[in-house]
């Protein structure tokens, strides 16, 4: 549903073909690896402080002030990559911060710099992310968008799998330490696939810039009350409460029943999802073009109640990981849409990043929630219990999706 | 966009912010004085002497053992959080986490951090100080531990803050619990 009062991104913006060629193979790369590095700066943090003879709870209180700190900045961050016109320039800063974030973990692991690496990587991240999607709408256009956010989705996911295997292997057989290195050596090439992105320039500042007679940016609060936008971020951040807690609620379980074949089957559970958003992202892409935005939402959705549903009935590990898969259809419909929403709804207005960080926040709000309250539900009812209640937030997030989620998808 | 495991579960949030707060503060006046920061963001759980030292101290402070202690070999004590465990077959079992002591002091249980991939899926598991073999820790760094994964897999989890946490005594009945005053 767009506004009529915003301006869509004129084609005469958008780079030339053989420009727009190099563009896209730069956002398949950038895409492919940025997610390779964030696999670096996951939960593997807390298993290589222990190694550092650092408490649980001091661990704690390190990942507590990187998620604070990326959901404080989310929305600041959004505005800012809004008013910076050379996006490559936002991700390239960026991406020198996920450099120095790896290599302060890995080089002086006390808690003062350990806090800081967690502060630079919680900001950069909600800076990098709008960055790279407005790129893609730059490239793409808003009419194809869905299709670029689609293998944008697929090369990320390929980036993913290919992060766990390489760091996971590191650790295993060099050191824990060494991951971090390798994650800030993977920074390097990262920075190479924004060479054909460095001419990108945001064509709504550039059209102000211009021409003085364009409207100014719509107000922020006219775009925070967009009804689409507000019910999509409840819609997110309802799926990711529900979500974000299963996996490491399985991983549990098969540590306990598993035996020596756990850490496989949880690197299973870990890649299998990645495999399925890979395969299924671009025809995501087309389907949200063609049966429209809401509908894939509802589609993505549906997966988590099954999956919770499933996981508390079928108790055998190796089914677990096929289960998984359904995270993957979650996964490539959420990943694709939350860029693609966001443009649909704020695409032209100067605020399509700042629209991405109340996404981004939601999400972040739900995540956040999910552990805390399945971890204490499992605790007190049994892991069935809380694989319904996960389940029972997925049915809450489907309906709403179903009955108050506006179709966005611009008119053709 | 959607990175593994969703980054980042606090345990509790509300008390992860006050902590994380703290924590703030705490960079902010003691710069690069780790250890202190660590055990100042510690809340009364329990006691655990051998997590006090520094992390490597080739010998401990005079004031650390009780006035009255036998002379004690101070040159090989070494720091044993996050030290690896392995078992019979020199599998990787995990990582020691934290040291339950009983009211004089002494270790009664190794909590181990088990199992879990890049830092997915893990528990915690409290076994008995005594079953584990310290021979080896300043060699190759590690704990030796006489059961494999399989015999531990299915012990019950550690909770902090239990009155009395489970302690795997002996393999057979992993479900033995321990008093931890």
């Amino acid at each position: 549903m767009n506004d009529p009062a915003l301006p869509l991104v004129p084609a005469a913006t958008r780079p030339k073909p053989a420009e727009a060629a190099a563009a896209s193979r730069g956002l398949d790369g950038l895409n492919l690896l940025v997610a390779n590095i964030q696999t670096g700066f996951g939960p593997f943090i807390s298993v290589y402080l222990t190694t550092q003879g650092w408490t649980q709870t001091a661990i704690g209180t390190a990942l507590s002030l990187g998620t604070i700190a990326a959901m404080a900045s989310q929305i600041p961050a959004g505005a800012l990559v809004d008013a910076i016109s050379k996006k490559a320039l936002v991700a390239l800063l960026s991406i020198l911060a996920f450099t120095a974030s790896a290599l302060l973990l890995a080089v002086q692991p006390t808690a003062l710099w350990v806090y800081v690496a967690e502060l630079l990587h919680g900001f950069s991240s909600c800076t990098l992310g709008p960055a790279i999607a407005a790129m893609s709408l730059i490239v793409a256009g808003p009419a194809m968008l869905g299709l670029r956010l689609g293998r944008n989705a697929r090369f990320a996911s390929i980036g993913n799998g290919i992060g766990a295997a390489l760091m996971g292997a590191c650790g295993y057989y060099v050191s824990e330490r060494a991951v971090f290195f390798l994650t800030a050596a993977v920074t390097l090439p990262t920075i190479v696939t924004l060479l054909p992105l460095a001419r990108l320039r945001d064509p709504v500042l550039a059209r102000r810039r211009e021409a003085g007679d364009v409207p100014a940016r719509v107000p922020v609060l006219s775009l925070l009350t967009n009804r689409a936008l507000v019910i999509f971020a409840l819609c997110v951040a309802l799926f990711t409460l529900g979500n974000s807690a299963m996996l490491p609620l399985a991983g549990n379980i098969l540590t306990k029943e598993a035996g020596n074949f756990a850490s496989l089957l949880i690197a299973g559970c870990i890649i299998v999802p990645q495999l399925v958003v890979a395969a299924i992202s671009p025809t995501v892409g087309d389907l949200t073009q063609r049966l429209g935005r809401r509908w894939v939402l509802v589609i993505g959705f549906c997966t988590l109640p099954i999956r919770g549903i499933l996981f508390a009935t079928l108790g055998h590990p190796a089914t677990l990981v096929l289960i998984q898969g359904l995270d993957g259809i979650a996964a490539a419909c959420v990943g694709i849409l939350v860029p693609l929403v966001a443009a649909d709804v704020a695409a032209g207005s100067g605020r399509y990043n700042l629209s991405m960080g109340f996404i981004g926040l939601a999400i972040g709000v739900g995540a956040t929630i999910s552990t805390t309250l399945a971890g204490w539900i499992a605790d007190a009812f049994g892991a069935p219990t809380a694989y319904v209640s996960l389940a029972l937030v997925g049915v809450v997030a489907v309906l709403l999706a179903a009955v108050a989620m506006p179709e966005t998808r611009p008119p053709t | 966009m959607r990175a593994i495991g969703q980054r980042r579960r606090p345990a509790g949030v509300i008390a992860a912010l006050i902590v994380a707060l703290a924590g703030i503060a705490i960079a902010s006046t003691a710069i690069a004085q780790t250890t202190t920061a660590q055990s100042a963001g510690q809340p009364p759980a329990e006691p655990k002497p051998p997590d006090q030292a520094e992390p490597k101290p080739a010998a401990p402070p005079e004031a650390k053992p009780p006035p009255s202690a036998e002379p004690v070999v101070t040159n090989n004590a070494d720091s044993v959080l996050g030290k690896k465990v392995i078992g019979p077959k020199g599998e990787n079992l995990g990582l020691i986490v934290d040291v339950l002591v009983d009211t004089s002091g002494k270790p009664q249980a190794a909590v181990i951090d088990f199992g879990g991939f890049l830092g997915v899926g893990s528990r915690k598991i409290a076994i008995d100080w005594r079953l584990l073999d310290f021979s080896q820790l300043e060699h190759g760094r590690t704990v030796e531990l006489g059961f494999d994964r399989a015999q531990i897999q299915a012990a019950p989890e550690y909770k902090p803050g239990k009155p009395s946490p489970a302690v795997v005594t002996t393999p057979p009945e992993p479900d033995a619990t321990q008093k931890n005053p």
